[in-house]
């Protein structure tokens, strides 16, 4: 017994309940997220209207194939909406005093945190559809397509970036405009050294992005070789895994660090 | 039968190093240094001891900046504490949080409900975060909000409440898992009066039935009514622990004249009269507290008289928990 003497008043559930436990918890925080946030002012400026306005500059008056032409909206796309929401949470709460209440629940901050990135995963997925069906609609990839592979890189991509857009509210600011300006400073430099619109081949540095690696998922999935090789694909997806895995881990263990900050004055 | 000990908590202190902002504050506040601003440090709460029986309602009491919200925040396991340690029924909130967690509610000093749920999905969220299944947090959700009078509001949005119909979603939310302590920071302060007394009323029923309540408050009547024990915290420090009734007796050389003024009088000249020790202004009523009432009626009356004032009503009282509560941190600064 963890409490001693005191079995009438605490319950205490086996190790691995408690994980299902707050696996399960953290699906209340991401169902609250998704109610709150998706028509809040940063996420409908970075979820929806960066994307279209880039997606214009990017491509009007240029010739591109129309299977670059999805994968690249696609990418941006998901980049852009699974990494809208998790900067503004914690600031928001902060501030509107709801992270305390939270807190204050038996939750732990990495449920916290999972449930944030699961609200970010479901906004990124639904989003990611779109430009795939426009696709679809417009220029009848349907004949070439694996859904398979871009249904996994669609999931396995969107993980990955929601837990990267958790670092980016790590300040222990009250002010969501602070964690956007943050966030535009990672983000855009991360979404141009992309080869997005254009072969993977044609833009070497764009190795160092993470995007790259979806996009060529994308590009496989719509009948494409990959940029990387006979086993590119595998490249691609162990990648992003060990992205997704290590930014939740940053994520988990710089919350922890902050979080006390945020209950001042 | 011995009452078991609900909360324990043994030298507890919170220490905060400054912001920049705060920073500069205190470099201009420097020579009226009061909260412990040594070596860059705010010392938001001093090495407290204290213990709540079960079944308590426990008054925690103090000016603006005591410490109070500090403490609260420690013991449910918001804040971690610099020192000391905290026994919730003998379990460690910060070696156990979840568990420790599952039997408390709390109410914070804000109203931090979720606007953009409605009163009911904030009740269900609370309830999903505490574990209860779907048909136990819907029956919960509709009692409480029932109890509360806010069951026909329950499907309108949290944004669009009254300052006091927030107040009393928090409460539900905190009552949503039934705790066995809960945790009000100020959970009066600044309501109407029927939100007051829906609270007031509530909390003693919850009490009746065993819940133990640790309760901040600026006001004094809730402290008076409801508490069982007061603890006083000023800068960071408890200066008294007390019954009110025993609280009460530290003025008990005193007395109090309440006058009701049609006209409107400058509390310092009223001050300046020689058997005055205190005044206190509430719109036209004046609380005046005197050693001795023979001498203190005989100086009002010439005062009244030189001013050409018009009285509306006097009458003699004991002093309120509130004169008590100003000796003991009058007495806390100057020692």
């Amino acid at each position: 017994m963890i409490i001693k003497d005191n079995e009438e008043i605490f319950s205490e559930e086996l190790k691995s309940e408690r994980f299902f436990i707050q696996v399960k918890r953290s699906f209340a925080i991401a169902k609250k997220d998704l109610k709150i946030y998706y028509n809040k002012g940063p996420v409908v400026i970075q979820g929806f209207l960066f994307p279209l306005i880039l997606f214009f500059a990017f491509t009007v008056g240029r010739n591109i194939i129309p299977i670059y032409l999805i994968s690249g909206l696609m990418a941006m796309v998901m980049f852009m909406t699974s990494t809208s929401i998790g900067p503004v949470v914690f600031p928001w709460e902060t501030r509107s005093k709801t992270l305390e209440r939270l807190i204050a629940c038996p939750i732990s901050i990495k449920t916290i945190l999972l449930g944030n990135i699961w609200s970010s995963f479901i906004f990124g997925c639904v989003f990611s559809i779109v430009p795939l069906l426009l696709g679809i609609l417009f220029f009848g990839l349907w004949a070439s397509i694996n859904i398979l592979i871009i249904i996994l890189g669609i999931i396995v991509a969107s993980l990955a970036f929601s837990s990267f857009s958790l670092i980016l509210s790590v300040p222990p600011t009250d002010m969501p405009a602070n964690t956007m300006i943050l966030t535009i400073l990672i983000k855009f430099p991360i979404l141009l050294l992309t080869p997005i619109f254009m072969p993977i081949h044609a833009a070497p540095y764009g190795i160092v992005s993470p995007l790259t690696y979806y996009t060529d998922i994308i590009n496989v999935g719509l009948g494409e070789s990959s940029a990387f090789g006979p086993h590119g694909l595998l490249l691609d997806f162990c990648i992003l895994i060990l992205f997704g895995l290590g930014f939740t881990f940053l994520a988990f263990v710089l919350h922890g660090k902050t979080l006390q900050k945020r209950f001042r004055g | 039968m011995m009452k078991i000990e609900a909360i324990e908590v043994k030298n507890l202190s919170k220490h905060f190093f400054p912001s920049m902002k705060e920073r500069k504050r205190i470099r201009m506040q420097q020579e009226g240094s009061e909260k412990g601003t040594k070596n860059n440090i705010i010392q938001a709460v001093n090495n407290i001891n204290f213990s709540v029986k079960q079944g308590e309602i426990f008054g925690f009491l103090g000016p603006n900046g005591a410490g109070k919200t500090t403490t609260i925040r420690m013991l449910t396991g918001v804040l971690k504490p610099t020192n000391g340690s905290i026994s919730i029924y003998g379990g460690n909130i910060w070696k156990h949080p979840i568990e420790v967690k599952q039997i408390l509610g709390h109410v914070p000093e804000e109203a931090n409900v979720y606007m953009d749920l409605t009163g009911m999905q904030n009740l269900y969220l609370i309830g999903k975060l505490y574990g209860l299944s779907k048909s136990e947090r819907v029956n919960r959700a509709e009692q409480l909000l029932k109890q509360f009078e806010l069951f026909e509001k329950g499907n309108l949005k949290a944004k669009k409440y009254s300052k006091g119909m927030k107040q009393r979603l928090l409460l539900c939310m905190a009552l949503m898992s039934n705790p066995k302590i809960l945790f009000l920071d100020e959970p009066t302060s600044g309501l109407d009066v029927k939100s007051s007394r829906i609270i007031k009323k509530l909390i003693k029923e919850y009490n009746e039935n065993g819940m133990t309540i640790f309760i901040t408050t600026h006001d004094m009547d809730v402290a008076n009514e409801l508490c069982h024990r007061i603890a006083i915290i000023n800068q960071g420090k408890i200066i008294s622990l007390d019954t009110p009734d025993n609280l009460k007796k530290l003025t008990q050389e005193y007395l109090a004249i309440d006058c009701h003024f049609i006209d409107t009088v400058n509390v310092n000249e009223i001050k300046e009269l020689h058997s005055i020790i205190e005044v206190q202004q509430n719109n036209s009523l004046y609380h005046i507290i005197v050693k001795d009432i023979n001498v203190a009626l005989i100086e009002l009356v010439d005062f009244i008289k030189t001013n050409d004032l018009n009285v509306k009503q006097v009458s003699t009282n004991e002093p309120k928990l509130e004169d008590a509560f100003l000796k003991i941190i009058e007495r806390g600064v100057e020692n």
